[in-house]
């Protein structure tokens, strides 16, 4: 029997339970194994593991030859979400906030262009950025690649501000205004306050798309002093010479950590703009 | 006062920048390229015109003579060479007689320049004279001319006589650079390849949006709301581990599970099954995976918005409906589906613009294979234009296969606007400053 609580009075809960868990078997499988083979020995041709190791952890302290260092790949990995989020941030909640409060010509068509763009799928302008970079020569440098992921992170960013400025009530700023306040000085110390939980749901998502980003740093900055993680993990697994799985799941689990814990610790701040938001 | 104005204006002006340079300028440069012949080996920038031996060969079927006649050097009598003979520190008289009887003649092979040479007054030398000729070599073949004119000045001076037409020929063919055509777009009308490119493509949207970004989302979304909240919230989490999962990762996780090594492989090997690579050793097995790769990405999405749609619909509907003795079934179809019609439409229309474009997935897993069974639209712009094995990158063409996305996107992305309405949130400042 569910309580108050539950939408349904007559109704079991264990059918629904077990179907869910065998459609989720694939999904936990993956993710089980995943932590298991990085840590243990298993026999080629067995399910189980049967012994610890930490032998497949030996990119962190020897560099294989050929390959970028890892901690040198981890610094750029760090760097192009970091200096990416910071930028979205910094763009979109003055954006956000001009396109929710202040009078601007051609407010409603700005805001139209960024509702198209946030739909539009930008991953197909990659060609032309690709040649734009070259013209300019900003291919193969960690600064091409963190503008264009920042601009195509914009759209998502101003909106999801500008929805979160909404929600602020005008009285905030009518008395800042009444005080005599300039209407900056408004913004930057009564209103941004105010939307704290937006900066923070933004700035992570940014920050988790940014990490995980494969398809720009790989097209537009694939050189091995610019490599990010993603490239580089993208690298050994086209690589055939020194082929060990294990080894490739325990930098792919190293990439993965902090995701994990950015996720465990936000989630609740991140739910909203996966729910509408990103695009996938 | 105007100072709001200014200050929006101010503070909007990066974020439009932004737009302008990486969206828009984009755009109009993707249609520019796909009206151009780019490719590696045309380069990006200007090119040159150089009569290369592969212009030769291009030259020979139109105008054979002329084109034999460019193989070969010519001799001329021109101020420069003179000025080298003058440097060679032979008898003074040689260049003094040359300049004064033979200035400006040309002759079309070594013999007959030396011939001459050998018949000036000063009777140089069999040394001196192969010494003199050579500096009167003048010859078109893999010289870089950096303008039309240039080359064709060269061209008279060196005897060739050719008509305007003829010139035009020749410059079109040994121009290095990329130039304006509409050839792209009649390649990708008429090529088989991307007929199985395109319907590649709408099978996989079609799909991955019906199976899972929509079906099965709903599905998860019906199930974990007639759940206890923990584990409701439990299953979400997991639920949403391959979207926040780098795609790279991602992926990996999928092959280790598909490989010929991998985690099927040995548990099909417990029932005397062979090993064998089950993502890529049939197209229906490629494409089954391909489906469940994406689809597991894409209902994190579909369920999230169901979800919070279905937490809005109000309780009290539920309770009256199983006061009434509705089974789950009726209150599905006639209480949770009705009110999903918005939610779902948003959806439909999100994902497909995201899945037209999507590629990184099977880019990673199946690279377009087996042959090319899994590839769709967006994947082939990408490998003509970023990536292919024969190393010419057509961006041109490239361009040309993206301008159909973006040409899609944008239509569709301002059809949705029109849908949803998004007028509406457009409110007037309440403070008028």
């Amino acid at each position: 029997m569910a309580e108050r609580s539950q939408p349904s009075a007559n109704y079991r809960g264990w059918p629904v339970l077990t179907a869910l868990t065998i459609v989720s078997l694939p999904l936990l499988l993956m993710y089980v194994y995943l932590f298991l083979d990085t840590v243990t020995v298993k026999p080629p041709d067995a399910l189980l593991p049967s012994g610890l190791t930490l032998n497949h952890w030996r990119f962190l302290w020897q560099t294989t030859a050929g390959k970028a260092n890892i901690w040198h790949v981890t610094l750029n990995t760090l760097l192009f979400s970091a200096c990416t989020t910071s930028l979205v941030l910094l763009v979109s909640s003055m954006a956000g906030y001009v396109l929710s409060r202040l009078n601007v010509p051609a407010r409603g068509f700005f805001l139209a262009g960024v509702m198209v763009l946030h739909a539009f799928p930008s991953v197909t302008l990659i060609i032309a950025i690709f040649i734009v970079l070259q013209m300019i020569g900003l291919y193969n440098s960690l600064i091409g690649v963190i503008l264009v992921k920042a601009a195509i992170d914009l759209p998502l960013g101003i909106w999801l501000m500008k929805g979160f400025y909404d929600t602020v009530p005008w009285e905030i700023e009518m008395a800042g205004v009444v005080d005599g306040a300039s209407r900056f000085r408004v913004w930057r110390s009564l209103v941004l306050p105010q939307v704290k939980p937006g900066i923070m749901a933004l700035g992570l998502f940014s920050f988790l798309s940014g990490w995980g980003e494969f398809i720009l740093p790989q097209v537009l900055a694939p050189g091995n002093q610019v490599q990010v993680l993603s490239v580089y993990l993208a690298g050994f697994l086209a690589d055939d010479n020194n082929y060990d799985f294990n080894m490739f799941k325990a930098v792919g689990l190293f990439y993965l950590i902090p995701v994990l814990i950015v996720y465990a610790l936000f989630n609740k701040y991140l739910m909203n703009i996966y729910g509408g938001g990103s695009k996938g | 006062m105007k100072t709001s104005r200014t200050l929006g204006l101010v503070m909007i002006a990066p974020a439009a920048v932004m737009i302008v340079l990486f969206f828009l300028m984009p755009v109009v440069l993707t249609a520019v390229f796909s009206m151009t012949n780019m490719t590696t080996a045309t380069g990006i920038s200007g090119g040159v015109y150089q009569i290369a031996p592969n212009s030769l060969i291009t030259l020979k079927s139109a105008m054979p003579e002329i084109a034999a006649e460019m193989a070969e050097p010519r001799y001329t009598i021109d101020e420069a060479g003179l000025k080298a003979v003058e440097g060679l520190g032979l008898a003074p008289a040689i260049a003094a007689e040359l300049r004064a009887k033979h200035a400006g003649e040309i002759f079309a092979t070594r013999r007959e320049v030396e011939r001459m040479i050998k018949d000036l007054a000063e009777r140089p030398s069999t040394r001196e004279v192969k010494h003199i000729s050579e500096q009167f070599n003048r010859s078109v073949l893999n010289t870089r001319f950096d303008s039309k004119e240039q080359l064709f000045s060269s061209l008279d001076g060196l005897g060739f006589k050719l008509t305007p037409e003829q010139k035009e020929t020749v410059a079109k063919t040994t121009y290095t650079g990329w130039t304006w055509t509409t050839d792209n777009f009649s390649r990708m009308a008429s090529s088989p390849d991307m007929a199985r490119v395109l319907f590649n493509t709408v099978l996989y949207v079609a799909l991955v949006l019906m199976l899972f970004n929509v079906g099965y989302a709903l599905l998860l979304a019906i199930w974990t709301h007639y759940m206890p909240p923990t584990p409701a919230s439990i299953f979400r989490g997991i639920w949403l581990l391959p979207r926040i999962t780098p795609v790279v990762i991602y992926v990996m996780l999928w092959k280790w599970l598909a490989w010929d090594s991998g985690f099927i492989s040995i548990l099909m090997g417990k029932f005397g099954y062979p090993p064998k690579n089950y993502l890529l050793d049939t197209a229906y097995n490629a494409w089954f995976f391909v489906v469940l790769i994406n689809g597991f990405i894409g209902a994190s999405m579909g369920m999230l918005v169901f979800s919070s749609a279905m937490k809005a619909i109000p309780k009290s509907q539920f309770y009256a409906s199983e006061v009434d003795g509705a089974s789950r079934w009726q209150q599905i179809r006639y209480i949770i589906l009705p009110q999903m019609r918005w939610p779902i439409l948003f959806v439909t229309c999100y994902q497909t613009l995201s899945l037209l474009a999507s590629f990184n997935e099977i880019l990673l897993a199946t690279n377009g294979g087996p042959g090319n069974a899994t590839e769709v639209w967006a994947l082939s712009a990408y490998h003509t234009a970023l990536r292919n094995y024969a190393g010419n990158l057509e961006y041109g063409l490239g361009a040309a296969m993206a301008l159909v996305l973006v040409v899609i996107g944008v239509v569709l992305s301002l059809l949705y606007l029109r849908v949803f309405n998004y007028g509406t949130l457009v409110a007037k400042p309440l403070i008028e400053d």
